[in-house]
């Protein structure tokens, strides 16, 4: 067993792990944070997805041992005591979720978008989050989501929200 | 005079659980704190796609640390049969094996790790037998899975001779795997009395009852609960039961808790999927582009076991003309037994595989009569009071309606002069267009299934609770039934809580399935809210002394009597009801009325009403790589009255999402062993953000909208699946402007690879 010290969302927490535990079965199991979710097993869906250090991973393919010593944000540590975080409230706001699995994993990775690029075009973003499958939306309001974010961020005028029918 | 409260603005696009989602509080099932000493489970499954069993030791593996049982057929104490139309798929396998991934064994470890060692030391010896994966073999050997099923209206075998152009050819399409995202799982847990059951399931009673007759228990000793599912697509709807039943099966006998959860890998190589479809056609026109005849015989791949198939079968059949009024239709469908894992429900139902081959057809006529085919679409839409081949008639009718809007406010010979001009001046990249008129029928075809209930409690303080059979899939009827009970009561919706979908709050559910679960739920919650809305007005007008002329309101959070003192809040209104020992509670029933189906005519009105709409796709083909791109999807879209246009819209581009992944990239591969090579998501592709189309345009069609539909809001889960046929058609159109020789079979998904084939194709020696 190894022991791993990390801190999440703010919180240093400790916890002997066997050294084929997977991060993602850390923060789940060990600290039952459970908005971090398992999608594929093999990295291609990215519902697991959290940030280390800053930089957006997907945790089912990490071992718990390397995440040792590391500063990790999950879903559950994105809003403030001041309220949601930006992302959040695009993501409500612009629908941009149904069965609302992917999600978490989406918008972990599109908060890294925005860290470096705050104001990303609409191609930037579909690069952006190229790599997270959701098999509800198709997407489109994914992306509507997080211009909204990224207007919210820069204290921009926000587009709006409504439903956009022809 | 008092004055009384405005009313509410009505909310549009509520998302009740987005705020759940958003902050990761959502509980899906892997995420429930366990029990102490819970156990899990894992299905030891067959590799063999055809075998008998001549042996198995799993002696080593029961000496495994951590195994605390390894459970096989034997051991089942009641029937070992979880068919849910015809009783053909045991739970465990007995000494037949009939596809790879059939359960044999179930292991019971105190964790996961012991469990998957266990399973290599189990030691499985057979006797290998031919294995049929192709159903036209399926289909030589008369191998089937249930009665092949009929269709017929007017006189299709004569009207032939009548007809100026007869085409004959054949269409295929492939499966398609639900990923949902949550992959299937269960959590069982021993009660004093009987078992409950956490299910990750689309059908809390199949669960039940499959539970029931594998414990050999009554359906009251078993309770099954969902409090919502990360994705279903119609995988979970008869799929999720045998993970149930062996987590269940596993409690019983270890009387501990037990979890199972599926792999991603595992879910992909055991469950069922859609439907293959193999088909021939036979269409007839005249010389004006009227359809005369139709003729096809779909063969439908359905695996080792019927599941389903059947009911699938039929949806095939009933959307077989689509969006199109033939007088002469012969149809004929037959569900083919073979070595793979059993079909299953897919959004559609069947309905997408047979309004493929009716666009195959014409496409087909067109190509060869050098007309555009879209004038033979036009030409034959369905019009008011035109009759399906199943003798339902087409009532508000909106087939022509949404196409030509489509045409007209999407500019149609605009974009095909820009595609005209963009492929004159591009010798390398071609622009296709194709336009897909769709109609789908609403309702279970199987008339018993549609019926609902629902259970409301008013509390005392005047908050509401209230539980449906509708599980929330992602699909958003779980803000629609809060909308319903909202409305019923003039509440806000924060007063309404909606609780799980539990079995012995409501029983006897249908599925959420057939786009109609907020229908049927919606109308037995109305039913419900209602009765206790008139009590309270009985408690009302007795209180107020009220002549049947007063109008009484219960509205905004009060009762009022317009033009009067009259006014009471909700909250002191409850309170009134309580002290007055007035029923707080009602249990509301809904059974969808008119419809009704003859199996053995296949005649009758099988649907509660249809829904319209018309998809316009633009595609660009990279011809020298097969690459393909989709630039647009403009649609309109006959909605009714849509309570949710947040979540409707929603609906409309996530279908079209999955439609355009089932006709192009999502490619199951199974080798002649039966073998499943697309086995995870790194070789099996959904799309990702750019396979999709980069711009979706609605048009939202005004209709009255069905008196049948909830408060005249359409429903909307499967209807623009059918929108992604236009995809393939659309890539079709590109590839011809490149290659007009080309030869493109109907063979569907449309990949890169057989697009780049079809680029590059001759005609045989013409």
């Amino acid at each position: 067993m190894k022991t791993v010290t990390l801190k999440i969302n703010g919180t240093e927490h400790t916890a002997e792990v066997s050294p084929r535990t997977l991060l993602v079965h850390l923060i789940r199991e060990n600290f039952s944070m459970t908005g971090t979710h398992i999608g594929c097993d093999t990295s291609s869906c990215g519902a697991c997805t959290i940030l280390i250090d800053g930089k957006s991973a997907k945790s089912c393919t990490i071992l718990a041992v390397q995440a040792d010593g590391t500063e990790i944000i999950t879903v559950e540590g994105l809003a403030t005591a001041e309220g949601l975080h930006p992302i959040q409230e695009g993501f409500h706001l612009n629908h941009a979720l149904h069965c609302g699995f992917c999600t978490a994993g989406v918008m972990l990775r599109a908060v890294e978008l925005l860290e470096k690029n705050p104001n990303p075009t609409e191609e930037e973003i579909r690069w952006g989050i190229s790599g997270n499958l959701c098999r509800c939306t198709g997407y489109n309001n994914i992306v509507k989501a997080i211009q909204w974010a990224s207007a919210k961020m820069q204290g921009k005028e926000l587009p709006s929200t409504e439903p956009v029918f022809v | 005079m008092t004055q009384n409260p405005k009313p509410r603005k009505k909310k549009h696009s509520l998302n009740i659980d987005a705020p759940l989602h958003v902050t990761g509080r959502t509980i899906y099932l892997d995420d429930m704190p366990e029990l102490g000493g819970t156990l899990y489970a894992k299905v030891y499954y067959s590799p063999y796609a055809h075998a008998s069993i001549t042996s198995i030791d799993y002696s080593e593996a029961r000496q495994q640390p951590g195994i605390i049982d390894i459970i096989d057929h034997s051991r089942i104490p009641g029937e070992n049969q979880i068919g849910g139309i015809i009783p053909d798929e045991p739970l465990l396998a007995v000494d037949e094996l009939h596809f790879i991934g059939m359960p044999i064994l179930i292991i019971v470890s105190t964790d996961e790790l012991n469990a998957h060692k266990a399973s290599q030391l189990i030691k499985l010896e057979v006797e290998e037998k031919e294995v049929i994966v192709d159903v036209e073999e399926a289909y030589r050997r008369r191998s089937f899975l249930s009665a092949p099923i009929h269709f017929s209206l007017g006189d299709a075998e004569h009207a032939f001779t009548d007809c100026a152009h007869v085409f004959e050819g054949s269409a295929s399409s492939g499966g398609q795997e639900h990923v949902y995202l949550e992959p299937q799982g269960a959590y069982a847990i021993p009660q004093q009395q009987g078992m409950k059951i956490f299910s990750s399931t689309q059908g809390p009673t199949a669960v039940q009852h499959t539970v029931a007759k594998v414990l050999g228990w009554s359906m009251n000793l078993i309770e099954v609960d969902v409090n919502r599912i990360g994705g279903g697509f119609g995988g979970k709807e008869d799929q999720a039961s045998p993970w149930a039943a062996m987590a269940a099966l596993a409690a019983h006998i270890c009387q501990r808790p037990v979890k199972l959860i599926l792999e991603r890998g595992e879910d992909l190589q055991m469950t069922g999927k859609r439907h293959p479809y193999q088909s021939h056609y036979k269409i007839g026109l005249d010389t004006s582009g009227k359809i005369i005849a139709f003729e096809a015989r779909y063969l439908q791949n359905g695996g080792a076991a019927a599941d389903l198939s059947p009911a699938v079968l039929q949806r095939t059949l009933f959307h077989s003309t689509n969006s199109y009024y033939i007088p002469h239709v012969r149809i004929s469908a037959y569900s083919c037994r073979t070595n793979l894992p059993p079909n299953t429900a897919f959004r559609g139902f069947g309905g997408p595989q047979g309004m493929y081959v009716m666009e195959a057809a014409l496409d087909h006529a067109a190509t060869a009569l050098d007309i555009e085919v879209h004038d033979i679409q036009r030409k034959n839409l369905l019009y008011e009071s035109a009759e399906f081949p199943y003798g339902q008639l087409a009532e508000a009718c909106a087939a022509q309606h949404c196409w030509d809007e489509a045409v007209e406010s999407y500019d149609l010979s605009g974009s095909m002069k820009k595609i005209e001009d963009y492929n004159a001046a591009h010798q390398w990249s071609k622009k296709g267009l194709s336009l897909m008129p769709i109609c789908f029928g609403i309702s279970f075809t199987n008339t018993m299934m549609n019926q609902a209930r629902a259970l409301v409690h008013v509390y005392h303080d005047g908050s509401v609770g209230i539980s449906t059979g509708a599980v929330e899939m992602g699909q958003g009827v779980s803000s629609k039934m809060i909308q319903v009970a909202a409305g019923c009561f003039g509440l806000p919706h924060e007063h309404i809580k909606l609780e799980s979908t539990n079995t012995t709050r409501v029983a006897n559910t249908s599925p959420s399935a057939a786009s109609a679960t907020a229908d049927l739920n919606g109308k037995a919650l109305q039913d419900a809210c209602s009765q206790i809305i008139h009590r309270l007005q009985d408690l009302l007008r007795d209180q107020w002394s009220l002549t049947e002329a007063d109008e009484l309101q219960i509205d905004n959070a009060s009762a009022y009597v317009a033009g009067t003192d009259h006014l009471m809040s909700w909250q002191e209104l409850v309170t009134l009801a309580f002290q007055q020992r007035v029923n707080l509670s009602a249990k509301g029933h809904y059974a969808t009325p008119t419809i009704h189906f003859n199996k053995e005519t296949s005649k009758g009105i099988p649907f509660a009403y249809h829904v319209y709409g018309t998809a316009i796709t633009t595609c660009t083909v990279d011809c020298l790589r097969g690459n393909y791109e989709l630039d647009k999807v403009q649609i309109v879209h006959d909605f009714g009255s849509s309570m949710n246009r947040a979540v409707d819209l929603g609906q409309i581009e996530g279908g079209l999402a999955q439609g355009i992944g089932w006709m192009t990239m999502e490619e199951l591969i199974y080798n002649d062993k039966g073998q499943l090579k697309s086995g995870n998501l790194a070789n099996y592709k959904i799309p990702d953000i750019y396979s999709v189309p980069k711009e979706v345009q609605v048009q939202y069609l005004n209709t009255p909208g069905a008196e049948l539909a909830i408060n005249k809001s359409k429903a909307v889960g499967e209807p623009p699946l059918m929108y992604g046929i236009g995809a393939y058609f659309a890539i079709h159109q590109a590839i011809k402007r490149f290659n007009p020789q080309a030869v493109i079979p109907y063979s569907a998904p449309m990949t890169t690879e057989k697009v780049l084939l079809a680029l590059y194709s001759k005609r045989d020696s013409e």
